[in-house]
């Protein structure tokens, strides 16, 4: 379980403190797999980046029942010096994985071919996200944050991104930020919209589909 | 005992990616930090020899400026290279586990084993060309450990600075490391100077950590002055008030 109880986040604008999450209750369990749906600006990724810990809210508690990931974004949590390999056995030694299994399950999964051993700032955006979603594949969450990673991909990795996650749909939680239907339809049971710092939860796709669009 | 051992094991990781990052494969940026200390050293030591005037106390020049300038490279280096430490590394931040003082832990600690190896190479070199060894090498790491102890407190001091912004750390502390070399004490030593002036330098701290140094090089042959005390007090303020500092400005750092 992934509690939300009270939460604010202000952010300083020119001296002006703007609120982005104002007050947001929310309680996400294992299986639940939500699309977040958002404007630009609306606060989606600073709200998948309290959920993962990397960023503290300026009021209200985060409580984690489950190990979260990461988000998983562009390039974001994967350096960009150092080869996918490196990557791979950076993220096995801090999450006590071995070393080699990770390297050769990433490798599998994201397909770079000869560019898994070239410095990641070489690689396209396509690349860095398989790369990225590997490196956290590898890794078992019992909650995944994503934000925007599938959508950069092609058609064959998107369909590789759904059967992994599917296959772990009973053990983990999905949160998912995206702005296309399509990919909510595909990944997500329930959605819910954030529009002026409130989340609303929505269960039916449709429905979330068409507020959203007429926001 | 569980959290300790996640988080040595996050640093040790950091400090594996930071000898590719820095090091690199293809790169020899580890190159410099032999060279740049022994230009110095032998030139000086050269003028030295040139003019004719020896050391004070007739201390080999090039063991002098040797155990100067090598410490002084790690102090430049941890305190210039502290402001950018977060941003450098911004992508670990990603991971919940790894924290702001954890990188810099782990890059503090590479720098002070690089200086390490660096300095026991050339001391070494040093001792078959001319046969003058180190008195007591074991000592003189010691000494060399203490900096490090020392600028890794102002090194989270400068980073917690970097809620101010990055660039304006740096404009400051770059000159500041600069308009240190006298004053660090890694050129000078203690008993040179008149007793006053001597109570005036050792206000400093950082002059009792090369003094220490330079006893382990020199042994009793020429007199060295510090006080442990006061050496151990100043490196637990510097990362007490560290450490208070990286607390209040954590969450006021701007990353990408």
């Amino acid at each position: 379980m992934l509690e939300l109880r009270n939460l604010c986040k202000f952010y300083d604008t020119h001296g002006a403190e703007r609120a982005v999450l104002r007050d947001v209750n929310a309680t996400f369990w294992k299986g639940d797999a939500v699309g977040i749906l958002g404007r630009n600006g609306a606060g989606k990724s600073t709200l998948i980046r309290i959920l993962a810990g990397i960023e503290s809210p300026s009021s209200g508690q985060v409580i984690r029942g489950m190990s979260v990931s990461w988000p998983l974004g562009f390039g974001g949590a994967v350096h960009g010096s150092i080869t996918g390999a490196d990557n791979a056995r950076f993220i096995a030694r801090i999450y006590g994985k071995p070393t080699g299994w990770v390297e050769s399950f990433v490798e599998e999964f994201a397909e770079l071919g000869e560019y898994y051993r070239m410095p990641v700032k070489t690689y396209s955006a396509g690349m860095s996200s398989r790369l990225a979603f590997g490196l956290s594949m590898a890794i078992d969450f019992d909650c995944y944050l994503v934000d925007e990673v599938i959508a950069v991909g092609d058609a064959r990795f998107t369909e590789r991104c759904r059967i992994a996650l599917e296959e772990r749909r009973r053990r983990s939680t999905l949160l998912l930020v995206s702005h296309q239907a399509g990919i909510l339809r595909s990944f997500c049971t329930t959605a819910a919209i954030l529009n002026q710092g409130t989340l609303t939860f929505h269960e039916d796709m449709d429905q979330a589909l068409a507020t959203y669009e007429a926001l | 005992m569980a959290a300790l051992r996640l988080q040595s094991a996050v640093i040790g990781a950091i400090m594996l990616r930071e000898i590719h990052t820095r090091f690199g494969r293809h790169n020899l940026g580890y190159v410099w930090l032999f060279i740049e200390p022994m230009i110095l050293a032998f030139c000086i030591a050269g003028l030295h020899k040139i003019s004719g005037h020896g050391m004070p106390g007739g201390v080999d020049p090039l063991a002098f400026y040797i155990v100067g300038y090598t410490p002084y490279y790690l102090f430049r280096s941890i305190l210039n290279r502290a402001a950018g430490a977060l941003q450098a590394n911004a992508p670990l931040f990603y991971h919940r586990q790894v924290s702001f003082i954890d990188v810099l832990i782990a890059r503090n600690l590479l720098d002070v084993g690089a200086v390490l190896f660096a300095l026991i190479v050339m001391l070494a070199g040093n001792g078959v060309v001319t046969g003058e060894w180190p008195d007591d090498p074991v000592w003189l790491a010691i000494g060399v450990m203490l900096i490090a102890a020392f600028c890794h407190g102002v090194s989270l001091l400068i980073v917690a600075a970097t809620a101010w912004g990055v660039e304006t750390v740096e404009r400051v502390v770059h000159p500041l490391t600069y308009l240190m070399i006298p004053l660090t004490g890694a050129f000078i030593a203690v008993w040179w100077f008149p007793a006053e002036v001597q109570e005036i330098a050792l206000l400093n701290p950082s002059i009792h950590m090369f003094e220490i140094i330079r006893e382990g090089q020199f042994g009793v042959a020429v007199p060295h002055h510090y006080s442990w005390g006061y050496v151990l007090a100043s490196i637990a303020i510097a990362n007490v008030m560290g450490l208070i500092a990286m607390r209040a400005g954590r969450r006021h750092i701007a990353l990408q």
